[in-house]
């Protein structure tokens, strides 16, 4: 499974969302994943896919704007994992 | 001052969900007392307790949402709803920055807190829930009742230890009668049989000892062989309204909230005080400018300690002269056990539905009179054919805030 598509299984537990809404340019605010619901779901993500999400809440939702954007992101934290990695 | 209709009652209760089942299980004489199961049970010394079965929260609220509530939120929002249901469209033209929320509790998201402190000091982990706070936080049961309905009027949560509740309802008729709102939703919620809570009342040698050949008859208030209080869970909530308003609509008027008298007793954090208890009933006989001839029912706050049941007994005694040996009066606790802060609320549901029954719910358990508790308990079994045209509610706290409730038969 890609990350995008574990991230959607993820998204799909947590929100009770139908799989459709959840293409990789789905907004989060369409989601009604606001402040709060992403920094619950960051917290599912980090005991998923075993990563330590760094940033503080206003910064990440800056950052991550789509269902795209957050797979990208965690992309980014395994790879900084598997880098540093001894 | 305007008059104050009740016009909702709803109930989660060790009795029953709902007011109608949980009045059959007060009729019926019916104890929601049993021995508790959870981690680490061996290690409590009073291992018994009345939770709430038969509550589907799965059912009632959406997964994401369920996350955000803790279990003292989710007894005050299933409260609500029936409360409201039974009020009918109580918010239709309304504006509604004159409705409001007021609700008691003691100990909030008791839960959480103590699932979050296991996490940490048990587990050894940092991995706490991120909305550990908003669900722990002791406003979140009010918070999410004036969401769910759009109310923007003062949204309050009151903390006096074991009558939160009957401040809250108290406080928010007060409101009403004002005129500076024309809806209120006021009780109170309490979740706390959670290992941490229940450690630190063993603490206190305040709970009851369990009754040896039946654990459901552990609590024994106003009895000679009384030990202590039984833990309980539950939330109660009513819908108090403007009066006109209420008959203007065509509303189901249940009660009329009468009085509230509040005092405190200052004498010590947890001693209760003949003059203190006195003090509350007799302000909130002067606020329903009623004498004590026109009480039919009391629904006392009898929590089976050695300490509060003569007390309130003498209490009763010097308020009502005469008169406190005619009027039927029973400790409720004794079959749902210890609301904290949601005991006021529950026991004025419970006194409203009495009213309304002709039936005067029983202090079960009641076997052994204590000489220094001689008023009429309904012992035992309830007692139908009770014309109830008023009744008080008492709820003296930890803390020494002291309040009584009065509801009036609607004419």
């Amino acid at each position: 499974m890609t990350t995008l598509e574990r991230l959607q299984a993820l998204l799909r537990n947590e929100l009770d969302l139908a799989p459709e809404r959840l293409a990789p340019d789905a907004r989060l605010e369409d989601l009604d994943i606001d402040s709060l619901r992403l920094i619950e779901i960051l917290f599912s993500v980090e005991d998923a896919f075993a990563v330590t999400v760094p940033a503080g809440a206003d910064e990440l939702r800056a950052r991550l704007v789509t269902v795209g954007d957050l797979a990208a992101y965690i992309d980014s934290l395994l790879a900084q994992k598997a880098n540093s990695a001894p | 001052m305007r008059r104050v209709a009740v016009t909702g009652v709803g109930v989660v209760s060790p009795l029953g969900n709902g007011i109608r089942p949980f009045f059959e299980s007060l009729a019926a004489g019916r104890s929601g007392v049993a021995r508790l199961s959870m981690r680490f049970e061996e290690r409590l010394v009073c291992r018994i307790g009345a939770s709430v079965s038969g509550f589907d929260a799965e059912s009632l609220f959406a997964a994401p949402r369920l996350r955000m509530l803790d279990r003292v939120s989710q007894f005050a929002l299933a409260a609500t709803a029936e409360a409201l249901s039974e009020a009918g469209e109580v918010f239709d033209g309304l504006d509604l920055e004159r409705a409001g929320v007021f609700v008691g509790t003691g100990m909030g998201g008791a839960r959480t807190t103590d699932e979050s402190y296991f996490t940490l000091y048990g587990e050894q982990s940092d991995r706490l829930k991120p909305l550990s706070v908003l669900l722990a936080m002791n406003n979140a049961a009010a918070s999410w009742i004036g969401m769910e309905h759009g109310l923007r009027g003062a949204n309050l949560t009151y903390s006096t230890a074991c009558s939160s509740s009957a401040v809250a309802i108290g406080e928010a008729a007060r409101r009403v009668a004002s005129g500076e709102a024309d809806v209120m939703i006021a009780g109170g919620s309490e979740a706390p049989l959670n290992f941490g809570t229940l450690k630190a009342w063993d603490a206190m040698r305040t709970l009851a000892t369990e009754d040896p050949e039946d654990a459901s008859a552990s609590c024994k208030p106003f009895a000679r062989d009384r030990s202590g209080l039984v833990l309980g869970e539950g939330a109660a909530m009513l819908v108090l309204e403007d009066w006109d308003r209420a008959v203007q609509r065509g509303a189901r008027i249940r009660a009329e909230m009468a009085g509230y008298g509040l005092c405190a007793d200052p004498s010590h954090i947890t001693r209760p005080s003949v003059a203190g208890q006195a003090a509350a009933m007799r302000r909130a006989l002067a606020d329903a400018r009623m004498s004590v001839a026109e009480i039919d029912y009391i629904n006392a706050h009898g929590t089976g300690t050695q300490a509060n049941d003569s007390v309130e007994t003498a209490a009763i005694k010097e308020v009502f002269g005469a008169r406190a040996h005619a009027i039927p009066v029973s400790s409720t606790k004794s079959m749902h056990g210890h609301l904290l802060g949601a005991a006021g609320a529950i026991e004025f549901a419970a006194s409203l539905l009495a009213m309304e029954a002709g039936i005067a719910p029983p202090t079960i358990n009641l076997r052994h009179p204590d000489p220094e508790c001689d008023l009429d308990y309904v012992a035992l079994v309830a007692r139908s054919g009770v014309g109830i045209g008023a009744f008080m509610s008492n709820s003296f706290a930890f803390g020494g805030t002291n309040a009584v409730l009065i509801g009036r038969r609607a004419p």
